[in-house]
C-alpha cells in the first residue's frame, strides 16, 4: 500500500462518518407519536394534518404497487423534507425540523412523477425557544423591543428633518442634523443591520466595491462635507427616507431572542472599536463620537433589559457592567462640546488610546452576558 | 415486487458501474496486484454505510433531510472529480502501454494507488447510505412480507450481473477500443453523477432553481419503468431535469469530451 493510501482511506471514512454527526435529536415518540402516512397508487392519507412546530416525523407506508416518494413542502414549493424510493410494501421515516408555524403541503408521488397527491398541512406555533419557558427572559426581550421601537419612532422624523435640509440645499442645517439623525440608527444598529438589503443602502461606506452604488447617510455626508451637493443628492436623500420608512415598517416584525440582545450589546461595542475609535465611519464629517455615544447607549439598553436575568444568575456581573459603562460614560463626557462632541480630528493619539482601553474593558464583561443568558 | 427490484437494480448499478470499469482497467493493464485496493475501498464504503445506518437505527435517531441530501450531493461531486481523474489516468496509462513504456505505467499507478481505494469507496459510498437505509426498511418489512426484500436483493443481483457483463465486455475489447469505449462511457456517467449531485444540493436548498425545469419527459420515460431505471442507474438520467442540472451536464461533457478525444500527441524522443 502506498504512503498516500491511509490518508485517502481516512478521508473517505471521514466523509461517510460526517453523516452520523448531523443527525437530529432522538425521534420523539411523545406528542401523539409519528404521523402515519398511508401511501397508495391513488391515495395519500396523512393521519393528522396538524402538528406543533419543531421536529416532526412521518412514518410512510407504501401500500401501493408503485415506488413512491413523500414530500413536505413549505410555501413557494421549498422542500422541507423528502423520502425517495419507498418501494411497494415498505415503510420509511421522514424527520423534518419545522421551526416556524404556517401552512405547508404534504405530497405522495406514486411512480415518482409529477406534482403528486397533495394535502394541506398546518404547523402551529413556533419551535420552543427560551423566551417561551422563562418569563424573565420574555420580559427582557419585550422590554428591549420597546426600546428599539422608541428609537425607530424618533429615527423617522429626525431623518426627515435631515433629508428636508438636504433637499432644500441648506448645507449648514443638514450638517448640524446629520449626527443627530444617525444617533437613533446607531443605537439599534444590530437590529437595523439584520435587514441585509436595507443596511448597505442606508449605512454603506464608499469602500470602492465594484457594482455597489454608494448611497445613504455616508454618501450625503460626503456631498455635504467634501464634494458639495451633487445633482443627485436630492434623489439620494429621498431614497434614504424611503429606506428608513421601510425599516420602520419592518422593525416591529423582528423577533428577538435574549441571545440576540446579548450578542447585539457586544456587537455595538465592536462597532465602536472597529469603526468609531478609528475615525473610519464618519470620515468626511468626523462626527464619530456622536455614533460612539449612540452605540454605547444601545449596548446599555440591551444590557439593561437583561439585567434582572443577569442579577439572578451571576450577581457579580451586574455591578461590574455598571462600573465599566460608567467609566466609558465619564471618559466620553470629557469630549462634550455643547450638545454634541468634539470632532474626531481633535483627538490626540493618547485620547484614542484611553478610549480603546475603556471600550475593551467594557467589552470583556459584556461578552460574558451571552453565556449567562443562555445557561 | 417489481418496484423494489427496480430500486435495487438502480442503486446497485450506480454503485457497481464505476467499480467494474476500474477493475477491468487494472486487469487489462496487468495490475491485478492493485485489485485488493479496490475491494478495500468498496469494503470501507459498505462498512461505513451499514455502520451509520445501524447506529442511527439502534440509537433511534434519524438523519435530517438536509444532512442526507448534502451528504449525497457533496460526495457525488467529489466522486466526479475522481472519475474524471480516472478517465485521464487511464488515457495516459494506455498511451504509455502502447508505447511500451511500462515504467511510466508504474509511475501512474504508484501515484494513483491511494486514489484507487478512495475512488472505489466514493463510487459505492455515494449511494451506499441510501441503499443501506432502504435495505433496513426492506429487512424490517420482512417480518410481515419477504417480498420487498427479495425484490430488492434480486435487483442488486441483476445489477451485479450487468456490471459483470460490462466488465467482461470491456475485457474482450482490444486495448485501444477499451480506452475510448470505457473512457467515453465514464464521461457520460460522471456528467450524470455531477448533475445528480447538483440536484441533491438543490433539494437541500443550498443551490437554487429546483423548480426551473429544462425538460420533463417523465411521461415518455417513467422513472419506475425498466428503461427509466437503466438510464438512471447508468447515466443518472433524470426525466425531469432542472436547468442548472442540464447546464452542468452540458458544460462537463463539452469540456471533458473534447479533451478526451483530442489526438494523442506523439512524443518525439529522438535525441537532438
Amino acid at each position: 500500500m502506498s504512503r498516500r493510501t491511509p490518508a485517502a482511506v481516512g478521508l473517505a471514512v471521514l466523509g461517510l462518518a460526517m453523516a452520523g454527526c448531523t443527525s437530529t435529536a432522538p425521534v420523539d415518540a411523545g406528542a401523539g407519536g409519528p404521523i402515519t402516512v398511508a401511501a397508495a397508487d391513488d391515495a395519500c392519507d396523512v393521519s393528522t394534518t396538524e402538528a406543533p412546530a419543531g421536529t416532526i416525523s412521518f412514518d410512510i407506508t407504501n401500500g401501493g404497487s408503485k415506488v413512491t416518494e413523500f414530500y413536505l413542502y413549505a410555501t413557494g414549493g421549498r422542500i422541507m423534507g423528502e423520502v425517495e424510493n419507498i418501494g411497494p410494501g415498505l415503510s420509511r421515516q421522514l424527520i423534518v425540523e419545522v421551526p416556524e408555524g404556517g401552512e405547508y403541503e404534504t405530497a405522495c408521488k406514486p411512480g415518482m412523477v409529477g406534482d403528486g397527491i397533495r394535502g394541506a398541512f398546518t404547523v402551529t406555533g413556533s419551535a420552543q425557544r427560551s423566551v417561551d419557558t422563562d418569563t424573565r427572559l420574555a420580559e427582557a426581550t419585550a422590554g428591549y423591543q420597546r426600546y428599539v421601537n422608541s428609537q425607530v419612532e424618533a429615527l423617522v422624523p429626525k431623518t426627515q428633518e435631515f433629508v428636508d435640509a438636504v433637499v432644500a440645499g441648506d448645507v449648514e442645517g443638514a450638517k448640524a442634523l446629520f449626527p443627530i439623525a444617525r444617533t437613533y440608527w446607531e443605537r439599534i444598529e444590530p437590529v437595523a443591520e439584520s435587514f441585509g438589503d436595507l443596511d448597505p443602502r442606508i449605512d454603506g461606506r464608499d469602500d470602492g466595491e465594484p457594482g455597489v452604488e454608494f448611497t445613504g447617510f455616508h454618501r450625503l455626508e460626503r456631498d455635504l462635507w467634501q464634494d458639495g451637493l451633487q445633482p443627485d443628492s436630492t434623489a439620494i436623500a429621498d431614497m434614504l427616507m424611503d429606506d428608513i420608512t421601510e425599516l420602520a415598517n419592518r422593525v416591529p416584525s423582528v423577533e428577538l431572542t435574549p441571545l440576540n440582545l446579548a450578542n447585539g450589546a457586544k456587537e455595538l461595542l465592536d462597532e465602536v472599536a472597529t469603526g468609531k475609535i478609528t475615525g473610519e465611519e464618519d470620515r468626511y464629517s468626523h462626527t464619530d463620537l456622536w455614533d460612539f455615544r449612540a452605540n454605547v447607549d444601545g449596548s446599555q439598553g440591551a444590557i439593561a433589559a437583561l439585567r434582572p436575568v443577569i442579577d439572578e444568575r451571576d450577581p457579580a456581573l451586574g455591578p461590574l457592567l455598571d462600573e465599566r459603562f460608567a467609566a466609558v460614560d465619564a471618559l466620553l463626557e470629557n469630549y462634550r462640546d455643547g450638545d454634541g462632541f468634539v470632532l474626531y480630528t481633535a483627538l490626540t493619539p493618547d485620547d484614542i488610546k484611553a478610549m480603546t482601553e475603556a471600550v475593551d474593558a467594557l467589552g470583556e464583561p459584556v461578552s460574558q452576558v451571552a453565556g449567562v443568558v443562555s445557561s | 415486487m417489481l418496484g423494489n427490484l427496480l430500486i435495487g437494480l438502480r442503486e446497485g448499478l450506480e454503485a457497481a458501474l464505476v467499480v467494474s470499469i476500474l477493475i477491468a482497467f487494472l486487469v487489462r493493464t496487468d495490475r491485478r496486484s492493485a485489485l485488493p485496493k479496490v475491494w478495500l475501498g468498496v469494503g470501507i464504503a459498505v462498512v461505513v454505510s451499514v455502520g451509520v445506518t445501524l447506529a442511527l437505527t439502534l440509537t433511534q435517531q434519524a438523519l435530517t433531510f438536509e444532512a442526507q441530501e448534502t451528504f449525497g450531493g457533496v460526495l457525488s461531486i467529489v466522486a466526479v472529480g475522481f472519475v474524471t481523474w480516472m478517465i485521464f489516468w487511464m488515457r495516459r496509462a494506455g498511451r504509455s502501454i502502447s508505447a511500451e513504456l511500462r515504467g511510466r505505467m508504474e509511475d501512474a499507478l504508484a501515484m494513483g494507488s491511494g486514489a484507487v481505494v478512495l475512488m472505489a469507496a466514493l463510487a459505492v459510498g455515494r449511494e451506499g447510505l441510501e441503499t443501506a437505509v432502504f435495505f433496513f426498511a426492506a429487512a424490517q418489512a420482512a417480518g410481515e412480507t419477504t417480498e420487498p426484500l427479495i425484490g430488492f436483493l434480486s435487483g442488486i443481483a441483476i445489477a451485479v450481473v450487468i456490471a459483470y457483463l460490462v466488465y467482461r465486455g470491456a475485457i474482450s475489447l482490444d486495448l485501444g477500443k477499451f480506452f475510448s469505449v470505457t473512457g467515453g462511457l465514464l464521461i457520460f456517467v460522471a456528467a450524470g453523477i455531477l448533475a445528480y449531485g447538483v440536484h441533491d444540493l438543490q433539494e437541500a436548498g443550498i443551490l437554487p432553481g429546483l423548480n426551473t425545469l429544462a425538460f420533463d419527459v417523465s411521461a415518455a420515460v417513467p422513472p419506475d419503468s425498466w428503461y427509466g431505471v437503466l438510464l438512471k442507474g447508468i447515466f443518472n438520467f433524470s426525466p425531469a431535469t432542472t436547468v442548472l442540472e442540464a447546464a452542468v451536464w452540458v458544460a462537463y461533457v463539452a469540456v471533458v469530451l473534447p479533451l478526451f478525444l483530442r489526438p494523442h500527441r506523439i512524443r518525439t524522443t529522438t535525441p537532438a
